[in-house]
């Protein structure tokens, strides 16, 4: 008797969120900019919005200045992480309690993360860049999901806009990620890094064996000599392309992410993209996942001993 | 002759588009596939199989990725 009265009730409120969810979806749906010329009724002012336009470049909001908004978004999350870092760490306790506790579980996750695939000794090298990667990446990526972004408008343009769509941040980070790569491969192996790339030795074997007379596994040496040192070269190919599929993962999801947001908003407008800002968070935090992750994984592949 | 190279680059950039989506889409599927059938065997890996998927799906994402940055560089850019 009671459960089945408390079951009833329950039903009830479902029933009801469902019933208040989609009088929400159709009253914004015809009030908006599309949904009002197929239903034929009058525009809602508040609800609508204009035809979602796509600029590639970041603008600059100052004219004479060249100062993009990308690039004021991005001292904004700098300024937001280095804010919560100085905060959080200026009185440390040894029982850390509240934002200590906050930034403490983050960096001892990104600790482990790194530290189980490279190991102790080079999981402390590995720590600084690619944790500051993650954050930087998902602190730009949840700012940009504030209200004001690319609302607020000066002498015309958005004052604010996700640093993560600027194709440039994307790139930097892709080519401090290779650099540093390329250090530790170099850090770890010294010279002897550089046989990744230029592996001439079976070659040279194959060619003493030849000149020494022994011309049966001199020539099947040959083509085993011409094939390393081709594949160091696709080696090179493939560490500068990886810069690229870094930099246009990023820069594609971020930028397909903040279309999507457009275009929710101006075919049901306040319904739909309050879904999509909701995709965009998950999508913001597994892309910074990602570009950490990959860079860890290509600079364990670079400081792992061969054979 | 103006209108040609509007036509082109509209219908460009919905086939790298749409045939871009193709391989992701499958890919997917297999990847979804390979963690149901992860997860009937083994009901308690749960987590690890949930993360991995994820992070495998976001890769064969990308290739759709793509597609979309070359859709839009044809529409705005070119």
């Amino acid at each position: 008797m009671m459960s089945g009265k408390w079951r009833g009730g329950r039903s009830l409120k479902i029933l009801v969120a469902v019933a208040v969810g989609l009088a929400l979806v159709v009253i914004s749906f015809i009030g908006s900019s599309v949904g009002s010329r197929i239903v034929g009724s009058e525009p809602m002012g508040f609800l609508t919005v204009g035809v979602p336009e796509y600029h590639p470049a970041p603008e600059r909001p100052f004219s004479n200045l060249p100062i993009t908004n990308t690039m004021i978004t991005a001292w904004v999350s700098i300024l937001i992480l280095g804010g919560l870092f100085f905060v959080g760490t200026r009185n440390m306790k040894p029982i850390p309690g509240g934002l200590q506790n906050l930034l403490e579980l983050v960096v001892e996750a990104a600790a482990n993360f790194i530290e189980d695939p490279a190991g102790k000794e080079h999981g402390r090298w590995f720590f600084p860049v690619c944790t500051t990667i993650f954050l930087f990446v998902v602190v730009n990526a949840w700012v940009s999901l504030m209200p004001g972004f690319e609302t607020i408008r000066i002498n015309g343009e958005p004052l604010l806009r996700s640093a993560n769509t600027d194709l440039n941040v994307p790139a930097a980070l892709a080519v401090v990620s290779f650099c540093f790569i390329e250090y530790w491969g170099f850090k770890a192996k010294g010279a002897s890094y550089l046989k990744t790339f230029f592996n001439c030795r079976p070659l040279g074997q194959a060619l003493k064996s030849i000149v020494s007379g022994n011309i049966k596994a001199g020539a099947g040496g040959l083509l085993n000599g011409v094939v390393a040192i081709f594949a160091g070269l696709l080696e090179i190919l493939s560490h500068l392309i990886r810069m690229m599929s870094f930099t246009f993962r990023l820069f594609g999801n971020m930028t397909a992410g903040m279309i999507l947001v457009m275009i929710a908003a101006y075919l049901i407008p306040w319904v739909l993209p309050s879904l999509f800002y909701g995709l965009e968070a998950f999508f913001g935090i597994v892309q910074a996942m990602i570009f950490a992750g990959l860079t860890l994984g290509f600079a364990c592949a670079a400081v792992m001993e061969e054979e | 002759m103006e209108i040609w190279s509007e036509v082109a680059k509209v219908i460009g950039a919905g086939l790298a588009m749409g045939l871009g989506a193709l391989g992701p889409g499958i890919g997917i599927g297999i990847l979804g596939m390979g963690a149901m059938n992860a997860l009937g065997r083994n009901p308690e890996a749960r987590g690890p199989i949930m993360t991995n998927m994820i992070l495998a799906i976001a890769f064969a994402e990308a290739v759709a990725i793509y597609a979309l940055v070359v859709a839009i560089l044809l529409i705005f850019v070119a």
